[in-house]
């Protein structure tokens, strides 16, 4: 107690900014924590209390250093529009924006204007650094945003209806006309994936490296694109979809379908792992929080609604209707209808998301998709009439790993970094809901009661084994052949007695049921009055 | 002499006459004390024996020592002395025993032992002599005896006489064996009487130094006066000795207690920490070698000379000096080397040479391979048999200019000449063999010309492509009239009937004619049907180019039709409402051939889409409207515009829109909320204004603005979005309702085998039997209990599949590991990384650090003694640890290999 008291007064004495300071680290060690120690005065073994103590020092110790780091070499924040008075943050223009900011942000307010060839569809790499494009009528294109330089483009005559980029930007996959094709970074086709059919969209796994896509006939395939083997191909059995997203958290696939659900997909399993009703009207648009417990949805019955993950439950319905939804990396929620963007944003952390931002296209461009660049403020949008990028304050992560993600990558890092993560590559098996929970000991279902027919089979197998078994040749009087009868039929007596003894054992059981039945089966009436009365107390 | 060893050798017989009547074989010891202590069973100390024997009266008769000395007789009077008696086999008493021989060795009557003097004999003489002595002994000094005796006491204690006498009273004339003397003590002292005390000891040595010291001291153990107590007997003794022992060496061990805790309490042990392992580089390692074997000096010698260490010192341009050849030597090395080298380059040729060549064997096979190959090829190929036939009809025209082969060579007519029968075989045979030959190749020829038909019909095709239809035909009504004829020919053959035997026996013959009937109608039909090719055949010979032209165009046609197709196929589609899956990109095709009129079509479906989308779509409806103007005015398709709104060309959009806004500011405002109830009027008010205003932008900006146009939503879509949303719920619950009767099947519904007790009527008037309900009631409440159990009981619209995944359970742990026994705690300690990505890299030392550190090549010595405080905490252990750099070791440290170095001491 005193040692508390000791403390807390050591706590007060601090000074208001190191208070402040400690108070910062302290949240940030709860992260880094990853929940709480277990309680070890459960525990009965003194040894292993002793070692997991240690552990759990060390483990506070290293949160510690770590919630350090974060404070000291991760300074820059995420800044966000804020209005003042009356302003609304929803009513400030990209112009306005544009003054405040700086060149290299200014840039990145743009409009490119592709008429012959849209609607367009594009991706951008895990770290921001290059876009992939594809119009609708065969154009592919890779540009670098940083300068803004077109790496390659080419046109390959025939639909192109999806691009994902695969785990750099060396690779794109493109979903075509018939079948989905991989390029490389200087246009040149290096695969057909004939399998998958025709795609309509295309999903690439980064930890997995896993190709996904769903194809017309509602089918969805899973490829490894390292070793080129197909790891699951699946009948959605519902149908026609091209609303397909995949959670960054747990690498589940989630498709949207025409019949409001939306189903959860893993590539070794060929039922859906959840499936659930989530609009009246078919799903229009799909997306995923990054922290993977949030999924907004949109259905054609004109409402977005935002689910928690983990109960599975609606957290709040929004009236509106998205051709596309997307989720930036703080959170922000981007959705796109005709040629309008609207930004919901998550403002008081309380899971309630409101207006934000809003920017309306020259009307008549028709967005298909709205993506935001990771580690920057902008906003990708997609639309018939080529694409665009606005910025959106705080919607990208300002600190950035660069064992995550560089977006200055020099080209030896990337080197390095592909075979890092094809070391770290993920077995497709490790996709489920709650990866969390892989290495925890498997919840055991209580074994069902074996049937008679499967007991029967037993013991016949075990009989068989019995009687397979070959007689050592024994010496003198043992290896008459009575005794070796004899011998032998021991065996098989002995390999029917559990088998015996478990059936007397349900029998004593089922006897015993019985009674107590009987026991509670009312006598006629003639009888009652000879029954055992009941002592009472 | 001789008398002398008589009696030697007749007592030594007697002595073994002894030994058989006892039965014992005494071993011959060395002295006759040793035989006493060899007698078995305990005896009593020598003094109480001889009190026994005093008691016993016998006195003065034989003392101990005398009986003793007798060989081979007991001492009667030793209470102890085991008997060993006669067994009961050899006694033979009361016949129980069958007769046994006595196996034991006994010596023969004739035995002569070897004269062999044993210390026995010498012992017994001495104790003869002895016996005699004391015999002398005990007949004269009796009397003098006391005497002297008094005297000697006086003379000792130099007390007066007197002191004696008393004690002489009951002093039994006892003849003592021996002399009395301090090794040999009498009676008396023996018997507590005139004992000599310490006083008489000590008296002497008054006025010695430290004599008043001894004199306490004595007085000091006289005062106390304790009585010794008796021995504890031995397994006492050796009890108290274990346990003192036992609290000695359990204090000793205690005291490593908290340094062994403290090592197995260590997260990690260092071991060998302390140990400075110095350079290990291989200069610091070869500096320090020294020559030692001969060469190893030799080598030395030389690397050490002088005159080369000085050059070494002196920049080297010596050792170029010392290092000279003369020209002469080299040059004969250099012509050595390419003597050698010529040589090897020869003998190198000569082997490839010697390589190459084949045998005679080895060509005959090549050659016959080459034949057989060549057969195949020809059935195979149509080409490489027009070779082959070139080839030969050339061999053949060169046989026939050179008559090579008959015999026409200068050396077959010599032979010739000679006369074929003088010949030997080998000769003969050459010449039969070249004539053979002859014939073969002129032979040749004739089969080529008209073999086989078959094959000549193959190779004339091969040859004349141009006749080959009229050819052909030709062939074929041949063949065909060839088989008119055969078949004709068999039904005419048919008719002779057998007239005896099995066959002529009237059923038989009944069979047969029916089969003949058969027959002749499927003649007939075949020579129809050949009458019919043959006419077809005839008309097919004046047409046969052209049906070979017009197929090529037919295909060529269908192509051309099959484009065509599919592009109505899609309008149709787009017009008659079907829904295809392809229509999109039919769509696409149609819009990509460019044409222009389909933005009608985006009118229709515009409209089609607002029916659907109601009211609150306007605004879209709007947009619609203003891109399909846009539409309709084409531009050049591959120009586009880069617009980089940094510049003032984004002022100006923005302008326009700007302008847009604050007409429509209002309803632009509501629109994204969607709850968008404007008034419809306004609404549409706006529309018109927009409209104009975007014709101006297009103007502006999207001067280059093409037909191009959104996607509209695909068919399907539309009627998936008009006609969804009616019963999806049900729908969805009806699935789920399915799935979990997969995942939890329902109980089957209890049945009897058809019929079963029916024959009664009793078991129908029952019903089922009760068993059979109540398991099919446990099995639905089992059933339900698990739907309750589901994660998405709770949940109506929504379906957690529990299927297990098999391939995904071996990321989990079966059973909890070791020294866990409570899951959540396991599942807690593994919750952190450890790994480096997840760890600052100040923690990820700690982290993974190995039980046990130590340097590789370090020997660990054992564990040392240091003082430990035991309730020091665990955190301070590790530390000191590191400081002290503890060679220790967990395993040994309990065991007693342990080096003690006392701290304190």
């Amino acid at each position: 107690m005193e040692k508390e008291l000791g403390n807390a007064v050591a706590e007060r004495i601090l000074p208001p900014t190191e208070q402040e300071v400690s108070d910062e680290i302290d949240v940030k060690l709860k992260k880094y924590l990853r929940g709480e120690g277990a309680n070890l005065e459960v525990l009965k073994d003194k040894k292993l209390k002793g070692q997991l103590s240690v552990i759990e020092d060390l483990y506070g110790k290293s949160a510690k250093a770590a919630a350090k780091v974060e404070k000291w070499l991760m300074p820059s924040e995420g800044g966000y529009l804020e209005a003042e008075g009356l302003e609304k943050t929803w009513r400030i223009k990209q112009e306005t924006i544009s003054h405040e900011v700086d060149i290299l942000s200014r840039r990145n307010q743009h409009d490119i204007i592709l008429p012959a060839l849209g609607p367009y569809s594009l991706d951008y790499t895990s770290n921001g650094r290059y876009m992939a494009i594809a119009g609708r009528k065969g154009h592919l294109a890779l540009v670098d945003m940083k300068d803004l330089n077109l790496i390659k483009e080419f046109q390959v005559m025939e639909t192109v209806r999806d691009v994902v980029f695969l785990h750099n930007e060396l690779f794109f996959a493109a979903a075509q006309k018939k079948y989905p094709y991989i390029y490389n970074r200087e246009g040149t086709e290096l695969h057909c994936l004939k399998e998958h059919g025709s795609v309509l969209r295309l999903q690439f796994l980064k930890n997995h490296f896993l190709l996904a896509s769903i194809n017309k006939f509602g089918q969805l395939h899973y490829q490894d694109v390292t070793t080129g083997s197909m790891v699951g191909s699946f009948r959605t059995g519902l149908g026609r979809t091209d609303v397909m997203q995949v959670n960054p958290f747990n690498g589940v696939i989630a498709t949207g379908h025409s019949g409001g659900s939306v189903a959860m997909w893993k590539p070794t399993s060929s039922a859906p792992l959840v499936k659930m009703l989530c609009h009246l009207g078919p799903v229009s648009a799909l997306a995923f929080h990054p922290n993977g417990h949030l999924m907004a949805t949109s259905g054609s019955e004109r409402k977005i609604k935002l689910w928690d993950l983990r109960k599975f439950e609606v957290l709040q319905t929004l009236p509106g209707h998205a051709k596309t939804l997307d989720f930036s990396q703080k959170g922000l929620l981007a959705y796109g209808t005709g040629s309008f963007v609207q930004i919901l944003g998550d403002l008081c952390g309380a899971q309630n998301y409101t207006r934000y931002m809003a920017h309306s296209m020259v009307k008549g461009y028709q967005i298909g998709k709205i993506l935001f660049r990771p580690y920057e403020d902008v906003l990708g949008i997609g639309h018939s009439m080529g694409w665009s990028s606005i910025l959106i304050p705080g919607s990208g992560e300002p600190n950035f790993d660069t064992w995550v993600a560089n977006p200055f990558e020099t080209s030896k890092q990337r080197r390095e970094k592909e075979v890092r993560s094809l070391l770290d590559k993920l077995p497709p098996e490790t996709i489920s809901l709650n990866p969390s929970k892989i290495g925890t000991v498997m919840a055991v279902k209580k074994k069902e009661k074996k049937t008679k027919k499967e007991r029967d089979a037993e013991e016949e197998a075990a009989i068989d084994a019995a009687k397979g078994i070959t007689m050592k040749k024994k010496t003198k009087g043992r290896n008459k052949p009575t005794k070796r009868e004899k011998k032998k039929h021991e065996l098989i007596e002995k390999a029917k007695r559990p088998f015996l003894h478990e059936q007397i054992k349900e029998e004593e059981g089922l006897s015993r049921k019985r009674l107590r039945l009987s026991e509670e089966v009312e006598l006629p009436k003639s009888l009652q009055r000879f029954a055992r009365k009941k002592t009472v107390t | 002499m001789g008398e002398v060893r008589q009696k030697q050798r007749q007592e030594k017989e007697k002595s073994i006459d002894k030994k058989k009547q006892s039965k014992v074989f005494l071993k011959k010891n060395k002295s006759s004390d040793k035989r006493r202590l060899n007698r078995r069973g305990p005896q009593l100390a020598p003094s109480l024996q001889r009190e026994v024997g005093r008691i016993k009266g016998d006195i003065g008769s034989d003392s101990y020592e005398a009986s003793d000395c007798s060989e081979g007789e007991t001492f009667p009077g030793d209470v102890y002395e085991y008997e060993e008696a006669v067994p009961e086999e050899e006694s033979r008493k009361n016949r129980r025993y069958d007769t046994v021989d006595n196996y034991e060795y006994e010596l023969p009557d004739h035995f002569k032992d070897e004269d062999v003097f044993s210390d026995d004999e010498e012992i017994d003489e001495r104790d003869g002599k002895g016996n005699l002595t004391e015999d002398s002994d005990d007949a004269d000094p009796k009397k003098d005896d006391d005497g002297s005796h008094a005297r000697m006491l006086q003379n000792i204690t130099g007390m007066p006489r007197e002191a004696f006498e008393g004690k002489k009273k009951n002093n039994i004339v006892i003849s003592e064996a021996y002399q009395e003397s301090e090794y040999n003590p009498s009676r008396d002292v023996l018997d507590g009487n005139g004992r000599i005390s310490i006083e008489d000891l000590l008296n002497p040595l008054q006025g010695k130094p430290g004599y008043s010291m001894l004199r306490k001291r004595t007085h000091q153990t006289e005062k106390k006066s304790m009585a010794l107590q008796a021995p504890l007997p031995k397994a006492d003794r050796e009890r108290v000795e274990r346990k003192v022992a036992y609290e000695q060496s359990k204090k000793e061990v205690s005291k490593w207690e908290p340094i062994v805790k403290k090592n197995r309490e260590a997260s990690t042990l260092y071991l060998g920490e302390g140990v400075d392992l110095g350079y290990s580089t291989v200069g610091a390692i070869a500096s320090e070698f020294e020559p030692r074997t001969v060469i190893e000096k030799k080598i030395a010698s030389l690397v050490h000379d002088g005159k080369i260490m000085e050059a070494h010192k002196n920049d080297g341009s010596k050792l170029l000096e010392l290092n000279k050849v003369s020209f002469e030597d080299e040059k004969d090395r250099q012509n050595q080397l390419a003597k050698m080298r010529s040589l090897l380059f020869r003998h190198e040729m000569k082997a490839k040479h010697i390589k190459k060549i084949k045998s005679k064997t080895y060509h005959r096979l090549l050659k016959k391979d080459r034949v057989k190959g060549a057969s195949v090829q020809i059935e195979m190929d149509p080409d490489a048999a027009k070779e082959l036939a070139m080839k030969q009809e050339f061999k053949r025209a060169e046989e026939r200019m050179t008559l090579k082969h008959k015999n026409s060579s200068r050396w077959a007519k010599r032979i010739l000449s000679r006369g074929l029968n003088v010949q030997d075989e080998g000769t003969r045979a050459a010449i039969a063999e070249q004539l053979h030959q002859h014939a073969n190749l002129t032979r040749k020829m004739h089969t080529l010309k008209d073999s086989s038909s078959s094959s000549d019909e193959s190779s004339d095709e091969d040859y004349s492509d141009d006749q080959s239809v009229d050819e052909n035909n030709s062939r074929v009504s041949k063949l065909l009239e060839k088989a008119k004829d055969k078949t004709l020919k068999a039904l005419e053959d048919g008719e002779e009937a057998p007239n005896s035997g099995l066959l002529a026996l009237p059923f038989m013959v009944r069979g047969m004619k029916k089969r003949e009937e058969a027959a002749a109608e499927e003649a007939k039909l075949a020579i129809q049907e050949f009458e019919s090719l043959s006419k077809q055949l005839n008309n097919s010979e004046t047409e046969y180019i052209n049906t070979e032209t017009t197929s090529g165009r037919r295909t060529f046609g269908a192509m051309k039709k099959s484009a065509p197709e599919p592009r109505k196929k899609t309008k149709s589609e787009y017009y008659g409402d079907t829904d295809g899956e392809d229509d999109t990109e039919a769509r696409e095709a149609v819009e990509y051939d460019g044409d222009n009129n389909n933005s009608s079509l985006f009118a229709d479906a515009n409209i089609v889409s607002d029916i659907l989308c109601e009211d609150s779509k306007k605004h879209q409806n709007s947009v619609f409207k203003s891109f399909d103007e846009t539409v309709r005015d084409p531009g050049p398709k591959t120009t586009y515009e880069v617009a980089i709104f940094a510049s003032d060309r984004w002022k100006k959009v923005k302008n326009l829109e700007k302008r847009v806004d604050s007409t429509t500011s209002a309803i632009v405002s509501s629109k994204p909320n969607l709850q968008g109830q404007a008034p419809k009027e306004t609404m549409q008010d706006v529309d018109d204004q927009s409209d104009s205003d975007h014709e101006l932008m297009v103007e502006g900006v999207l001067s280059s603005a093409n037909n191009e146009s959104y996607e509209l939503p695909s068919q399907a879509d539309l009627i998936h979005e008009a006609f969804a949303g009616d019963d999806v719920e049900e729908e969805f619950e009806r699935q789920k309702e399915e799935i979990l009767n997969e995942e939890n099947p329902e109980p089957e519904k209890p049945v009897l085998l058809p019929g079963w007790g029916q024959w009664t009527h009793v078991q129908k008037k029952k019903g089922l039997p009760s068993w059979m309900l109540k398991e099919h009631d446990l099995a639905n409440k089992k059933r339900q209990e698990a739907l309750k159990n589901r994660k998405d009981a709770s949940l109506k619209h929504v379906i957690i599949s529990e299927k297990l995944d098999k391939k995904a359970e071996k990321l989990y742990t079966k059973t909890l590991p070791f020294p866990y026994t409570e899951k959540d705690v396991f599942e807690h300690s593994i919750r952190m990384p450890i790994g480096p990505d997840f760890n600052p890299a100040s923690a990820i030392g700690a982290l993974n650090r190995p039980e046990v550190v130590k340097k590789s090549g370090v020997i660990i010595k054992p564990i040392e003694f240091e003082e430990v405080d035991p309730y020091q905490k665990v955190e301070q252990h590790k530390q000191n640890g590191k400081k002290q750099k503890r060679k220790n070791s967990k395993t040994k440290s309990g065991k007693s290999a342990k080096k003690l170095k006392k701290a304190g001491a």
